[in-house]
């Protein structure tokens, strides 16, 4: 998916968090997004999902002006946190995916997912058995269910220990290899490990950066 | 005795009929949609419409004093449906309007609903039928009311069917429902007007004042024993057709309005099943240290 950024600028009140940004992601680029934390990365998250309201002409996707934009089917979100869902009612991992998806999915993408996930043995258990790391790794499998064309993670990996982001790692370098636009929010160590072609660092003195990463061999587990 | 002659009644008494058909029909609904509720957190939404439906209710009851005219007084139920959806769309105008403080709708629609409906209920000088609106009535049930619960449910239940995706992803997380292409406001007005029809239904059932029980506990107690959505929403029904049951035999028996004896039964379920979990992870508990012990001798 094409996304066209024109001079975003977005405050809270008086305070600017983004300040004149402008680039453009090609369809199939692979973003890492970092900056300390309070730099504006989550804030940029809501403005691409339309959470916070910008002026017209200032984010495109596929050419079209996000406030006018209706294809969010085309679009797979992961939240950095999980407070909107509801925990402690009893829904299997398996249920979720289920009323998640938007097509008739087969059966053995879903097992596909969850095994390169890690968590293909808690397919029957219930969400508020499973542990935070767990859980994030289902809504991650949730968003890649019906073949988005662009993947945003605001801080996917949060809660995952380093054994299990490994499973993460291995999963959206596929994906990316399968040309999915993916926007990755991330402050962890784990970058030098993803197949990233851009990295826009978000400075808290607004001085933002956009670069494209020199190429780099691809890794063992897609080729 | 009491109980046989409950059982042959129910065969022989068409008013006994009336009222079983009529909790079965109960029995399931008010789960069905209480487990959206609980998901929603919005227990205290099916309080506040079962004050505004008495609005109807009252509203029909002045008519009828009024203007001399029993059909209002029949069937108060019509325009209780009526007031419910407006007390329904009254908490949705309010819950945008005070988007930080959403809970503040529920209040506001309560006090409006009950202070017309008591001026109403004055005014119709029929202050003695308050109490069977109040705690429920459901043996005197008519013919035209058990039609209008089973519109609603083959409604409702077509409802969850073919939107069941829809219902469940929105509850569980209304802000991923921009990625499954669900409108969510349209979501929304759906949901709250089924609710209201559904909670002024159950009015005369439960009553004002036991409604949300009807709905909620036995959807509180299946949460603590269901394994997924699928089983909780199962054992709930269960859970809510014995209370219907039971508290229709206690309501028969002793004279008793029917949403005491309903909601008797179900919070009587509910303590049952809690004092059953903790005794079963206590046992579980005391298992685990037994089946430990020989490694930890071991490790000695």
């Amino acid at each position: 998916m094409l996304i066209d950024i024109n001079n975003l600028t977005f405050a809270y009140g008086h305070k600017v968090v983004l300040h004149d940004l402008s680039l453009t992601i090609k369809p199939g680029d692979f973003v890492v997004v970092s900056g300390k934390n309070g730099s504006g990365k989550s804030t940029l998250v809501k403005c691409l999902l339309g959470i916070n309201a910008v002026s017209n002409g200032v984010i495109f996707f596929n050419h079209e002006d996000i406030n006018y934009f209706k294809k969010w089917t085309e679009i797979g979100y992961v939240p950095q946190k999980f407070d909107d869902f509801n925990y402690e009612f009893p829904i299997t991992v398996s249920e979720i995916l289920s009323v998640s998806k938007l097509h008739k999915t087969p059966e053995a993408l879903k097992l596909k997912l969850l095994d390169d996930m890690g968590i293909l043995e808690n397919m029957n258990d219930s969400i508020n058995s499973l542990s935070g790391g767990q859980i994030q790794r289902v809504f991650v499998v949730r968003a890649m269910l019906n073949h988005p064309r662009l993947l945003i993670l605001d801080e996917p990996t949060a809660s995952i220990d380093r054994k299990n982001v490994e499973y993460f790692r291995k999963t959206v370098n596929r994906l990316h290899a399968e040309g999915v636009t993916i926007i990755l929010i991330s402050h962890e160590q784990m970058l030098d490990e993803l197949d990233y072609t851009h990295e826009l660092h978000l400075d808290p003195n607004l001085e933002h950066t956009y670069k494209a990463r020199p190429v780099q061999p691809p890794t063992e587990d897609i080729a | 005795m009491i109980t046989l002659s409950f059982f042959t009644d129910l065969f022989t008494e068409s008013f006994m009929q009336r009222a079983f058909l009529a909790g079965i029909m109960l029995g399931v609904l008010a789960p069905l949609i209480g487990s959206i509720v609980i998901i929603r957190r919005l227990s205290f939404i099916a309080d506040t419409l079962g004050h505004f439906s008495l609005v109807g209710i009252s509203l029909s009851l002045f008519l009828s004093y009024s203007l001399g005219n029993e059909i209002f007084a029949d069937k108060p139920l019509f325009l209780g449906i009526f007031f419910s959806v407006v007390g329904g769309l009254l908490i949705e105008a309010f819950r945008r309007y005070y988007k930080s403080y959403k809970e503040i709708s529920m209040p506001i629609v309560m006090s409006l609903g009950t202070a017309v409906s008591a001026m109403f209920f004055s005014l119709s000088k029929k202050t003695g039928s308050l109490y069977n609106y109040l705690f429920g009535s459901i043996l005197t049930v008519t013919d035209y009311y058990i039609v209008v619960i089973a519109v609603t449910m083959v409604v409702v239940i077509l409802l969850y069917l073919l939107f069941f995706r829809q219902i469940i992803s929105v509850s569980f997380e209304e802000g991923n429902a921009k990625f499954l292409g669900i409108n969510l406001n349209f979501f929304q007005l759906i949901f709250i007007i089924v609710l209201s029809v559904v909670v002024s239904i159950l009015l005369e059932a439960a009553g004002v004042l036991l409604i949300s029980s009807m709905m909620i506990i036995p959807v509180a107690a299946a949460m603590k024993v269901g394994w997924s959505f699928r089983s909780t929403t199962i054992i709930s029904i269960l859970f809510s057709e014995l209370s219907v049951f039971l508290g229709l035999w206690g309501a028969y028996s002793f004279n008793i309005p029917s949403g005491a004896t309903i909601v008797s039964v179900n919070i009587l379920i509910l303590i049952i099943i809690a004092f059953a979990k903790r005794a079963r992870l206590a046992a579980a508990k005391k298992r685990s240290k037994q089946d430990a012990l020989p490694d930890s001798h071991q490790g000695i």
